[in-house]
């Protein structure tokens, strides 16, 4: 593209043109770089500051404290940390067992969504992402109110029937909070997934229903493979969303002792700023987890950009 | 830690506010060379403060007092108002309980008092409590409550079962077996897994987890009067003889209510927490208080929380915040100002005439005020809180899940306690 620009004396003719398309795509972009500055860039670079020093206090600590430069000793303490590291164990742990539910959920539902009549496609498109319009903390509250024992319909209505399930308990309390992460982007998802199955040539389709294809093996042959680059889109999202897992063990963990305060890398964070009170160790975390959320979203629309070409 | 007890019951609140509640009174009508005049910001998250602080404009009209109630401790209060202070918008008045008071000390956001509050008042206090608010030679808050350590039982379970209210701890297993044995579906009480009353129940048994060595901390929170407290506790819940459960949650609430935990290991707070949980199930008048049982006949008791009210370095007034002060934490007017919103028990003396009048008393099947002052007499000495004790208590919560016995949590407790202070440069020794 670039060469092209270069080259060719009819662009260089409209330059002027461009030159005022820039000032007016500036004049739109700038309160938008104004916030994004203010909100994001300033903060991390704060972070960065304050992750280079630690206050000292000595003796007795009553003394005050003392803001020393430290380099990246606040990272190697992080790293350093059993409960830190733990945690990322634990939100390993979480994306293996979410990610695929979640994409498996959410594709059939769009993939069903699709073969449904028109009439019934809105209704339950609208019902389906329902869940997702309740705020993230609402559900996590409703659900940590679900899986309490004692209170929960759910739970007696499963005892009742000979089924002891304690899902708050120390094992089972990862997969609870799958569901409850499922329940509330699976609709999300699937409209992605769904917009995405309405782009597919219908041509394509009726082609392989006349070679003799039913809805399951057009969806599953030909639908699918077709929405392969919304399908990463919604990989990467889901992915980075992981990441940031904080709400529902935060939650949770007011109903069960199983989730530490140091459950996940940003709950850890969470911790040092507001429990230790050292905010320091808190933003080397938060710039530790950012730059694994940087180089995992880039591996994964490496992947699925050139997965998506071919 | 904030957002903990929110979903779960309004009830909480009130326990904590109960936990707050009996325990204001002040000399506002002590005056300075030149009066202090002005308005000034009071924040706490004790319940009925709306009524004292309203109380205090309307007795005299140099001060006004703006009250805010903020969360307290479990629900995000300290959070806020750290980062309030440091922002420079904090109130002048702020209520901190004991065990959070040397973290605020410490990084200078709340200011001693000694030079606004007359020393003759600050004398008034017991050593024990004004230990607590007392760091190097200063005096960093006014000591509003000194709740006792309480034992709480369902009289009539105890009847059915055949047993006496436990005077050492040996008799509380035998109650908590005797339990058992009369009802499969009842436990004589819980133990708070998210909550662990190790820190109450270790000072009682005559630990101290923290001390001054000259100039270090000295920590001792896994020494063998904690792990015999804590190796007791793991018997009793491996066994089945108490019910390990989250405190202050729904569960919790749905199992007092239903019969099937018939006890607390609280403190003199618990009691309107325990009578707004208990009244709609009809048990008015079944539950009794009791000072905790001895380990070795000798009686011995610890403090179960309590709550003092500091002036932070915001405050542009100081004078004023210290005349309120004074009028909360040492004036009856204030006491009868916030009402039957609790059973507090207060420091300063002569208080609690005061607070039994207007607390809910009534509810209970003995006298509670008697047992307050009982296990308020026999309160172990010698206690002090850590200079950073959220380090030591989340270190707490986590161990008592992760580890395999409440003796190796108090190891891990130690461990990231010791730790965690050296992170922050101060000098400790084990």
């Amino acid at each position: 593209m670039t060469v092209r620009v270069d080259d060719s004396p009819q662009r260089l003719r409209r330059r002027p043109i461009r030159g005022t398309g820039g000032r007016t795509a500036a004049l739109f972009l700038t309160p938008f770089f104004l916030v994004f500055l203010v909100a994001m860039i300033a903060p991390v670079i704060y972070a960065i500051g304050l992750s280079l020093f630690a206050e000292r206090r000595s003796g007795l600590g009553f003394g005050g404290a003392e803001k020393v430069f430290v380099g990246l000793g606040n990272y190697a303490d992080v790293l350093a940390s059993e409960t830190f590291v733990a945690g990322f164990g634990r939100l390993a742990l979480y994306c293996v067992l979410y990610v695929p539910t979640l994409l498996c959920v959410a594709l059939a539902l769009a993939l069903l969504l699709d073969a449904a009549v028109a009439k019934a496609r809105r209704l339950f498109q609208v019902l389906l992402f329902l869940p997702h319009a309740v705020p993230g903390v609402i559900a996590a509250l409703i659900w940590a109110y679900l899986y309490t024992p004692g209170v929960s319909p759910i739970v007696s209505a499963l005892s009742s029937g000979g089924i002891q399930i304690d899902f708050l308990s120390v094992h089972m309390v990862l997969p609870s909070m799958v569901n409850v992460a499922v329940w509330e982007w699976a609709g999300y998802n699937v409209i992605i997934l769904f917009t995405a199955l309405q782009a597919v040539p219908r041509e394509v389709l009726e082609a392989a229903r006349v070679d003799g294809a039913g809805e399951i093996r057009a969806a599953l042959a030909i639908k699918a493979p077709l929405i392969g680059p919304a399908l990463g889109v919604a990989l990467l999202f889901t992915i980075i969303g992981s990441l940031q897992l904080f709400t529902e063990p935060k939650i949770l963990s007011t109903a069960t002792t199983a989730v530490t305060s140091t459950w996940v890398p940003n709950m850890w964070a969470y911790d040092a700023a507001f429990n230790r009170n050292n905010l320091p160790q808190a933003a080397a975390a938060s710039i530790v987890l950012a730059l694994l959320a940087g180089a995992l979203s880039w591996v994964v629309s490496h992947l699925t950009s050139k997965g998506g070409t071919r | 830690m904030s957002l903990r007890r929110a979903p779960l019951t309004a009830a909480a609140f009130l326990a904590a506010g109960a936990l707050l509640a009996g325990c204001t009174s002040g000399s506002a009508a002590t005056p300075a060379a030149s009066e202090p005049t002005g308005e000034i910001t009071f924040w706490s998250s004790l319940s009925g403060m709306a009524d004292v602080a309203a109380a205090f404009n309307e007795s005299q009209d140099d001060i006004t007092v703006d009250f805010e109630e903020i969360p307290n401790g479990a629900n995000g209060g300290y959070t806020k108002l750290s980062a309030a202070i440091d922002s420079g918008t904090g109130p002048d008045v702020v209520g901190v309980e004991y065990y959070r008071l040397p973290g605020f000390a410490a990084s200078g956001q709340v200011v001693p008092v000694d030079d606004l509050v007359p020393a003759a008042t600050l004398d008034e206090y017991s050593d024990q409590v004004r230990g607590l608010v007392t760091f190097g030679d200063e005096t960093y808050g006014m000591p509003y409550d000194a709740p006792p350590l309480v034992m709480w039982y369902r009289q009539d379970v105890l009847d059915a079962a055949g047993v006496d209210v436990p005077t050492t701890w040996d008799e509380f297993e035998a109650a908590a077996r005797a339990v058992r044995k009369a009802d499969p579906d009842a436990y004589l009480t819980s133990f708070f897994t998210n909550e662990p009353p190790l820190a109450p129940l270790a000072w009682q048994a005559g630990a101290s987890w923290f001390g001054v060595d000259g100039d270090h901390w000295k920590v001792s929170i896994d020494d063998e009067a904690s792990t015999k407290v804590a190796d007791y506790w793991q018997k009793l819940v491996d066994e089945d003889l108490v019910k390990e459960q989250v405190g202050f949650s729904d569960e919790w609430n749905a199992d007092l209510n239903e019969g099937v935990v018939n006890g607390w290991v609280g403190g003199s707070w618990s009691a309107s927490g325990l009578m707004t949980r208990t009244e709609a199930a009809g048990q008015k008048g079944k539950w009794i208080a009791a000072v905790p049982p001895s380990w070795d006949g000798e009686p011995s008791g610890a403090l179960s929380g309590g709550t003092s009210f500091a002036v932070t370095k915001n405050s542009e007034n100081p004078a004023a915040a210290a005349a309120f002060l004074e009028f909360l934490t040492t004036d009856p007017a204030a006491v009868e100002a916030r009402g039957d919103v609790g059973t507090a028990y207060l420091a300063y003396p002569g208080l609690n005439e005061v607070a039994e009048k207007v607390a809910p008393t009534g509810y209970f099947g003995n006298d509670i005020y008697q047992v307050f002052d009982e296990a308020s007499a026999q309160v172990a000495p010698g206690w002090a809180w850590g200079p950073d004790y959220d380090i030591t208590n989340t270190a707490l919560v986590d161990a008592v899940t992760g580890a395999p016995t409440l003796g190796a949590a108090l190891e891990k407790t130690q461990g990231a306690t010791v730790d965690g202070l050296e992170q922050l440069g101060l000098d400790v020794s084990e």
